[in-house]
Formats: C-alpha cells, structure tokens, sequence
C-alpha cells in the first residue's frame, strides 16, 4: 500500500516532483562540478606556474655562487664539474614523476672578434628512451617559455648552430644566418646563428649551444657545470622548514613524512643522493612563490565551492518546503481518513528521498561534464575525477534533502485536517 | 448561549483569516529567500570576479621585482630622481621600490661586495628571501644581513661580527709596497682614504640564487662609510601592474625621466600575463557556471510557487476579472518580491565577498555599485518571467477546465 502510494504520487505529481529533481540535478552537478574542480585545480596550476622555470638547481658542491659575481666563470675558477651521465638519473629518484623538465648547462668562456664572451652548452630539446623504458622529452626549451625569438630554436643534435642573447648580437651587429668563429685556449669552431634571443634578463649577452659543441669547444667531454630541474612540489610547511635546515632532526616518523611528500627540499635530498657530488638548492624565487599563489588559488577555490554549494543546498532544501506545503490539502485529507502523522511524515520523506537520489545521480554525471568543460576551456586537459566527491555530494544531498523537509514535517505535524480541507 | 456562539464564530472567522495570511507568509518567505541566495551569489560572485586581477596580481609579486630601472649612462641615481620615480608610477601601484648601490670591500683581504640598500622596501620586494635572524632596519644600521654563501666562506654565525674595509668615494687604493713591514701597509689601509668598520651579522639571507653573494646593509649607513651621498646603481621594482601596462610605464618613465633606463624583467611579466590569464578564465567560467544553474533553480522554485495558484486564477476569472488585470497582480508580486530579495542579497553578497578576499588575500574588496541595479533588475525579470510564464498557458484555456479538473 505504502509503496502504491509513493509510486502514484510519484507519477501523478510528476510535475512537482521533475521540478524537485530537476533542481537537484543543478545543485549536484554544481557542487560536483565545482569540488573536482576544487581538488584539481592545484596540480592544474602547479603545472601552470611552470612557466617560470627552474625551481631547482644542482651544481657542484665546491662550485661556489661567488664566480656568478665576479663574472670569473670558466676555467681556473669553478673547475669542478657533475658528469653528463648523472643527468638522466634525475628520473630515477622517488619523486622522478613530478621532474617535469631539466636541461644541463656548461659554462664556459670563448673569444668571439677579439672579446671574451659567456658560452653555455645545453640540451635544448632532448628526446631519449630511459632505461626504464619510459619516454622522455625534456630540454631548455620547456624552461625558458619567455623568450622571445627571432629565427629558431636550436634542435638536438644542430652542433653547428648557435642562439644568441639579444644584446650581444646587436653589440656585434650579428644578426639570424651569419656566420662567427669561436675560440677558447686552442680550441676554435665556426658556428652559424641560428636565433636570436630576447631574455629580459642576464642571459641577454651570452651564447648558447648545444652541450657536445660546447664541450668540444671547451676542452670538458662529458662534463656540466649546473643543472636546471623544474618539479612540480607541495607548498612547504613547517616540517618542510625544519626539514630544509638539517633533515637528520626529524624523527624516523617524521622523516619517512618528508621523504614520501613532494616538498622542495625532499626532492633536493632525492636528487643529491643520484647525482655525484652535487648539491641541490630549491630557488627560492620560484619555488616559494608557488607555495603562495597555489595555496591562495586553492583556497578561493574552496571559498567559492563552499558559497555555491550552499546556495544550491538551500536552494533545494527550500523547493522541498515550498512543493510539500502546497499539498497540504492532499495530507491533510489523508489525516482525515486516519493516517497517523509518522505515516505521512514516512511517505513524504520517501517521496523526496526517491526524487533526490534520482536527481543526484542525474547531477552528479552532469556535474563532471560541466568540471570537464572547465578543465578544457582553462588548461586544456582532463581534470581528474576524485571519487570522495560523490560520497561528500551524497551526504550533503541527504542532509538537505532532510532540512527541507523538517519545516514542511512541522507543518504537517501541526496540520488539522479540518481546517485545511475546509479553508482555500 | 447565543453570544457564546456568536463569539466562537468570529473566533473562527478570526482563525481562518490568520492561517490563510500565515499560510501566504511562510510561502512568500520562501519565495523571498530562494532570490536572495540567487542574489547573494551573483554580487558575491561578481564582486570576486572584478576583483581577482588586482588581488591575485599582488600576489604575483612574491615573484619579486617586475622592474629594474638602471641608470643612463655612467651617471648614477640620485635620490631626487627616485622620488620622482616613485611619484610617476603612483604609490598605489608600487609594492616594493628598493634602490641597491653595489660598493667593493675587503674582509680578510679577499673582495666581497656590499649592496647598500632600502632594506624595509627590498623586504617588501623580494618576500621569498629565506632570512636566518631578522632582517635589518635603519634603527641599528651597523648590523647587517649576509648572503649564505658568504656566511659559509668566512663562517659567520648570527651575532658574530666581522670588519669590512675599502676605499673611499673618488679616492684611489694605493698598493701595498713592499719595502714597507704588513703593519704599515695596514695602517696605511686605515689612513683617510680608506674607510674600515666592524659590522654585526644580524640575519643570514638563503635565496638559492645570486644573492647569496652578496652582503645587505642600510645605504644610509654605507654612504656614511665611504664618504659620498646617495648613488644608486640599481632599483628594483615590485609594480602591479602586467606586460602591457609595464611597457606603458617603461615608456612613459623613459619620456619623463630621461636619465633613467627601464628594463620589465620578461621572465616574471610574460609568465605572469600567462599564468594570471587562466586564473581569470577559471574563475570566469566558474562564476558563469554557478550562475547559471542558480538563476535556473531560482526560477524552478518560484514557478513550482506560482503553478499551485492556476486554481486561483482560474476562480478570478470566472468571478469575471480581465486576464490584463490578472497579469498586472501577477507582474507587481514578481516586482516586489524581484525587489526585497534582490536587495537583500547585494548585501549579503557583498558580505560574502569581503569575507572570501579577507581570508585569502588578506585585504578588503572594493564594493561593484553597477552591482545594486544590475542583480535587483536580474531577480524581477526573473521572478517576473518565473510567474507570467506557468500562469499564461491558464489564461487561454477556459477557467471551467482548470476548476473542474485537479
């Protein structure tokens, strides 16, 4: 009898109650829409952020910074070198997953008509299978996405061919196709130019190659001054902190915590263990003002899912009371002929929960649409679909489908069949 | 007996009126508070929306300086020409403007550099310095912050202190001869065109990249030291601002202050441009999307209220009254409740918004007053469309059928 009158009311009302469920599929596919989003959108703009380059660099744990300063690089200052056979190992290390890109750089000087000029040798594209099977694409391109240039990038294996920096060029009246020669000690090489750069930044009078070449022509087969590495990691917290100082402080507990967490610094510790004699520093730059926009964008993104579903939530709950107190007339004639109030209050409450659970089914897929149509509109890729969100949905889609209907149910409770069959 | 039933009846009648006003009540209760919440959304939303470039793009500016200003030429800056500087760019715009003057000194015979400097503004430039210690103020000038690398070299320690010692501003060093003992060439390195000073290390600066090079002092202080007023090699900018209205300020300070030369670091403005672009398209679409579904669950909820009232139409219209008549109610209830909800969720909205950009970005929102008209106007022709529409189809059937059938 029960389920005869739910499944009749159910198709009689169906005007009402598609209303009810059609509502529900807003709010769910809005809440569901909007939590994957939420969960998403810090891997999504991690990766966006590296555009920046870099977060990491490894050098040689006796090559000292002061040699930047002075502009003394080369030969006789920082002659200590990592060897070009560690680099693939980057992604052997446990986090090698979110080493997204990294080139080795030599530095070194060269004559060029009579000056002396920075050279740097680099992957500029790399594109190699690993042992492990794994294909990898990496190279200085991806880590410079600022650049501006005219002609070409150099392409892999273009040993003859170098970039320059925009105010080198212009000092040497150099411009795309010409030819130089570049001397260093006795080494010398022509190259043709290639492209010419437009760094904003120091890079602008120096000359980039490909590693062989430069290596050639600096005299150190097999041998890279610094390695640019930039990793997708979490934003640091005061394990990370404590960690960064002296990893040997933490507790066993706490250190399998920081090793097993992307932080910058575990990734650092990771990356020292595989390359000989290196020495990994986060750039603090990068690395640090990611922590800040991702945890900024990360919680708007919260505040707003938390707005909307709320909105969506009351939005429901208060359609339910709305659409059960229209039918007083209805109930209170069942009270007439001798329901008792916890019948009537068990059918209603059956009626909104089947029209809920149908309409949250319908949400929730709609739902990871609208989340998809995001993920592509804004970063042009997929946006995982995290399945927490559906028991979180449901529990919110219960409770609300409960709120609203508690002022309908102490309408009902209070109802005197009477009054409201003779009033209207 | 009979004023006894009399009295019941009025009672009754008294009963009746009020339920039927109670009843209405709750009903237009939920209808006002279903538009509101769709209201609050909309100017929460959008007030977020119009805001997010400015918040977000501070933000941006834990990147550090956007703009380096060098000087034209061999001439250095003056400390007229910054305030000139700081004055054109607006102080609004500027988060942090530190000027650097780069001086050579000799701690233990070996060559290190100073960088003389604002040290509250290359605070405010560069919040990603990672500093051991405190930073340094002009209250205590005489102790100063050392990069990392430095601090390693000489092993410094917080606390510890070590003595500088240089030439003087347009005095030459002479060399040290050897015909005379190391005490003399000494105390001729302590003689009137050397300067000598013992510094206190009150802070140590990790950044993993160049600065670690280099010793951060007050430049009141070092210009002190070496005799010579306010020279600066270098600013550094922090501006809100991205690539397109940087090269408006760069062209601008190039036309207006000749002697200086303004470079916009392309690493940080175009990755900038980038990255705060899909941050906007993200909340863009998203706001689109919320909105949307809210105007649509706005609309449900004041259809299914006004459907239930076909019968009552229905009724009006056999008592004889004009459907013109019947739209007219109909429109002025929508304007009404389109009104009161409208503007109670402007506020509420804009309460909202204050409260999101408080927790996330630490400062307050400029409230959107276009908002007031815009979402009140949105909600009637909602709450307008939503009563007209389901009432229309009753006004062209015949009220015998809608009475008659449920």
């Amino acid at each position: 009898m029960f389920w005869r009158m739910i499944t009749k009311t159910l198709i009689r009302q169906r005007g009402k109650m598609l209303m009810i469920a059609f509502t529900v599929v807003l709010g769910v596919s809005l809440s569901t829409a909007m939590m994957n989003v939420m969960l998403g959108v810090g891997d999504k703009v991690n990766r966006e952020l590296k555009v920046y380059g870099a977060n990491i660099t490894v050098r040689h744990k006796d090559a000292a910074l002061m040699s930047d300063l002075y502009g003394l690089e080369g030969q006789g200052v920082s002659d200590k070198f990592l060897r070009e056979d560690d680099v693939l190992k980057l992604k052997s290390i446990f986090w090698g997953f979110n080493i997204l890109d990294f080139a080795p750089m030599l530095d070194g000087r060269a004559g060029l008509n009579g000056s002396e000029v920075s050279v740097v040798g680099t992957w500029p594209e790399k594109h190699t299978t690993l042992p492990t099977g794994e294909e990898l694409h990496t190279g200085l391109k991806a880590l410079r996405t600022w650049w501006e240039i005219s002609g070409e990038w150099l392409s892999e294996n273009d040993d003859e061919s170098v970039m320059m920096g925009h105010l080198l060029a212009s000092q040497n009246n150099l411009h795309v196709g010409d030819k130089i020669t570049l001397t260093a000690g006795t080494q010398s090489a022509a190259f043709t130019v290639k492209g010419i750069y437009n760094d904003g930044g120091s890079s602008d009078s120096k000359i980039l190659m490909t590693l062989p070449a430069a290596q050639k022509l600096l005299g150190l087969p097999g041998r890279v001054s610094t390695i640019e590495v930039s990793a997708l990691t979490t934003p640091d917290n005061d394990l990370a902190r404590k960690a960064a100082q002296d990893p040997h402080s933490l507790s066993p507990d706490e250190y399998e915590t920081w090793y097993c967490t992307a932080y910058v610094s575990a990734i650092c510790h990771q990356i020292q263990e595989v390359i000989e004699d290196g020495v990994a520093k986060p750039v603090r730059q990068v690395a640090e003002s990611e922590g800040t926009i991702l945890n900024k964008t990360t919680l708007l993104m919260v505040l707003i899912t938390v707005l909307s579903s709320i909105g969506s939530a009351l939005a429901i709950s208060n359609l339910i009371t709305a659409s059960v107190i229209e039918r007083s007339q209805e109930l209170g004639l069942l009270k007439a002929l001798g329901a008792h109030n916890w019948q009537i209050v068990l059918l209603v409450l059956a009626e909104v929960m089947i029209t809920g659970i149908a309409g949250g089914i319908a949400g929730y897929f709609m739902g990871i649409g609208f989340a998809q149509v995001i993920g592509q509109t804004v970063f042009g890729s997929y946006i995982e679909i995290a399945r927490m969100v559906i028991l979180i949905v449901a529990v919110i889609l219960f409770l609300v489908t409960l709120a609203g209907s508690v002022p309908a149910i102490r309408y009902l409770t209070a109802l005197k069949p009477t009054e409201v069959l003779h009033g209207k | 007996m009979a004023s006894n039933r009399h009295g019941s009846r009025r009672r009754m009648y008294v009963r009746m009126v009020a339920g039927s006003l109670i009843r209405r009540a709750s009903r237009l209760i939920i209808a006002v508070l279903a538009i509101a919440i769709g209201a609050t959304i909309l100017s929460g939303l959008v007030t977020i929306y119009y805001d997010i470039p400015e918040q977000l793009g501070r933000e941006f500016r834990s990147y550090g300086a956007n703009l380096i200003v060098l000087p034209r030429g061999e001439a250095k800056i003056t400390r007229e020409t910054l305030g000139r500087l700081r004055e054109l760019v607006g102080a609004s715009k500027v988060v942090g403007m530190a000027p650097y003057r780069y001086q050579t000194v000799k701690i233990n015979e070996q060559p290190y550099i100073i960088a003389g400097t604002d040290l509250h503004e290359a605070e405010l430039n560069s919040p990603f310095w990672y500093v051991e210690g405190s930073w340094g103020d002009s209250a205590d000038v005489s102790s100063v912050m050392v990069g990392h690398e430095i601090a390693q070299t000489l092993g410094l320690k917080l606390g510890d202190s070590f003595m500088v010692q240089g030439v003087k501003y347009g005095q030459h060093a002479e060399a040290s001869r050897q015909d005379l003992s190391a005490e003399e060439n000494q105390k001729r390195d302590m003689a009137r065109q050397n300067f000598h000073a013992t510094l206190a290390v009150r802070g140590i600066v990790s950044t993993g990249g160049a600065e670690e090079g280099f010793i951060f002092a007050d430049a009141d202080m070092l210009d002190g030291l070496i005799g010579d007023t306010f020279r600066a090699d270098v600013i550094e900018c922090s501006i809100v601002a991205d690539a397109g209205e940087l090269s408006d300020l760069s062209a601008r300070i190039e036309h207006e202050i000749p002697e200086l030369m303004p470079r916009a670091v392309r690493r940080l403005t175009q990755s900038q441009d980038i990255v705060l672009g899909k941050l906007q398209a993200l909340v863009l679409l998203v706001t689109a999307v919320v909105l949307i579904i809210t105007m649509i669950s706005v609309y449900t909820t004041m259809t299914a209220m006004v459907a239930e009232r076909r019968r009552e139409i229905a009724l009006k219209k056999a008592l004889g009254a004009e459907n013109r008549l019947v739209m007219g109610e109909l429109l002025g209830e929508g304007v009404m409740l389109g009104l009161i909800g409208g503007a109670l969720g402007v506020f509420l909205g804009f309460e909202f918004a204050l409260r999101v950009s408080l927790n996330v970005f630490g400062r307050g929102i400029n409230f959107q007053p276009a908002l007031i008209p815009l979402t009140i106007a949105t909600f009637i022709i909602i709450t307008v469309a939503a009563s007209i529409i389901p009432v229309r189809r009753v006004m062209d059937i015949h009220p015998a059928i809608v009475l008659k059938g449920e």
